[in-house]
């Protein structure tokens, strides 16, 4: 699969996603719902996860995209914190 | 729970809400009816009426579709998950036969998705949280501590002994 481009989706999801998330050191947003922007899967890494559980860490990034989320039919997250 | 204290029960809500026989999703009996105008609630179920649902068993899961028979892949997904370790007995709310509930639910938890599971009244999370307890053990845990023996510590047992 090539990564040559972004969809817009992909792209907005990704934006607020960095401004939420400023500490973050790595942010990857897939369309899973073939450029549909129905469905997205969410990977981040951030110092802001750490000594949280996952659905406290989840739930942070559910926040950041609420407004996004409305449009959605459903997403996937997946958060993970830096090594250390 | 039996049949008379079942019926009580959905008594007790419909007159919480002042409304007779509102239904509230019951995958036990499979009975239910479509939503109609809400009284005081605006079109989502109340965070009594909902908790109650999730203190009612220890493992509750609502979910769109029935364990039976799910009509979405991520909660089939919770399903199967939990048939892995053995756990069939739990309360399951198909949130399709209930709009009211399943706004309720996503305002209850604070969560805009389906499917939502909760263990011992407590929201734990959706698909993607409960497989990744299922791959590092963590589900095993938690449902001991609900008293729940997971399938999967039997099947290892076996095959030890081969």
């Amino acid at each position: 699969r090539g990564f040559s481009s972004q969809s817009e989706g992909e792209a907005r999801v990704s934006r607020v996603l960095r401004e939420k998330f400023p500490r973050a050191s790595s942010i990857r947003v897939v369309d899973i719902s073939g450029g549909c922007g129905a469905m997205y899967e969410i990977h981040i890494e951030s110092e802001d996860f750490r000594e949280k559980r996952t659905v406290q860490q989840h739930q942070m990034v559910n926040q950041a995209l609420s407004e996004e989320i409305k449009s959605m039919h459903g997403l996937r997250i997946f958060t993970s914190t830096p090594k250390p | 729970m039996s049949r008379v204290v079942w019926a009580a029960w959905r008594l007790g809500i419909a007159t919480a809400r002042g409304l007779a026989g509102r239904p509230l999703s019951q995958a036990a009996t499979g009975a239910s009816e479509g939503g109609g105008a809400e009284g005081g609630g605006g079109g989502s179920a109340s965070r009594e009426a909902v908790e109650r649902l999730v203190r009612a068993h220890p493992v509750v899961v609502f979910m769109k579709g029935s364990p039976e028979q799910p009509l979405c892949g991520f909660s089939n997904a919770v399903v199967q998950i939990l048939r892995l370790h053995g756990v069939e007995d739990y309360n399951a709310h198909d949130v399709l036969q209930d709009p009211d509930l399943r706004q309720g639910i996503k305002n209850y938890s604070n969560w805009p998705t389906i499917p939502q599971v909760y263990l011992n009244g407590e929201f734990v999370g959706g698909c993607d949280i409960l497989l990744q307890m299922h791959q590092n053990g963590d589900l095993v845990e938690e449902l001991k501590k609900l008293g729940i023996r997971s399938a999967l510590l039997d099947a290892e047992k076996d095959q030890d002994k081969k």
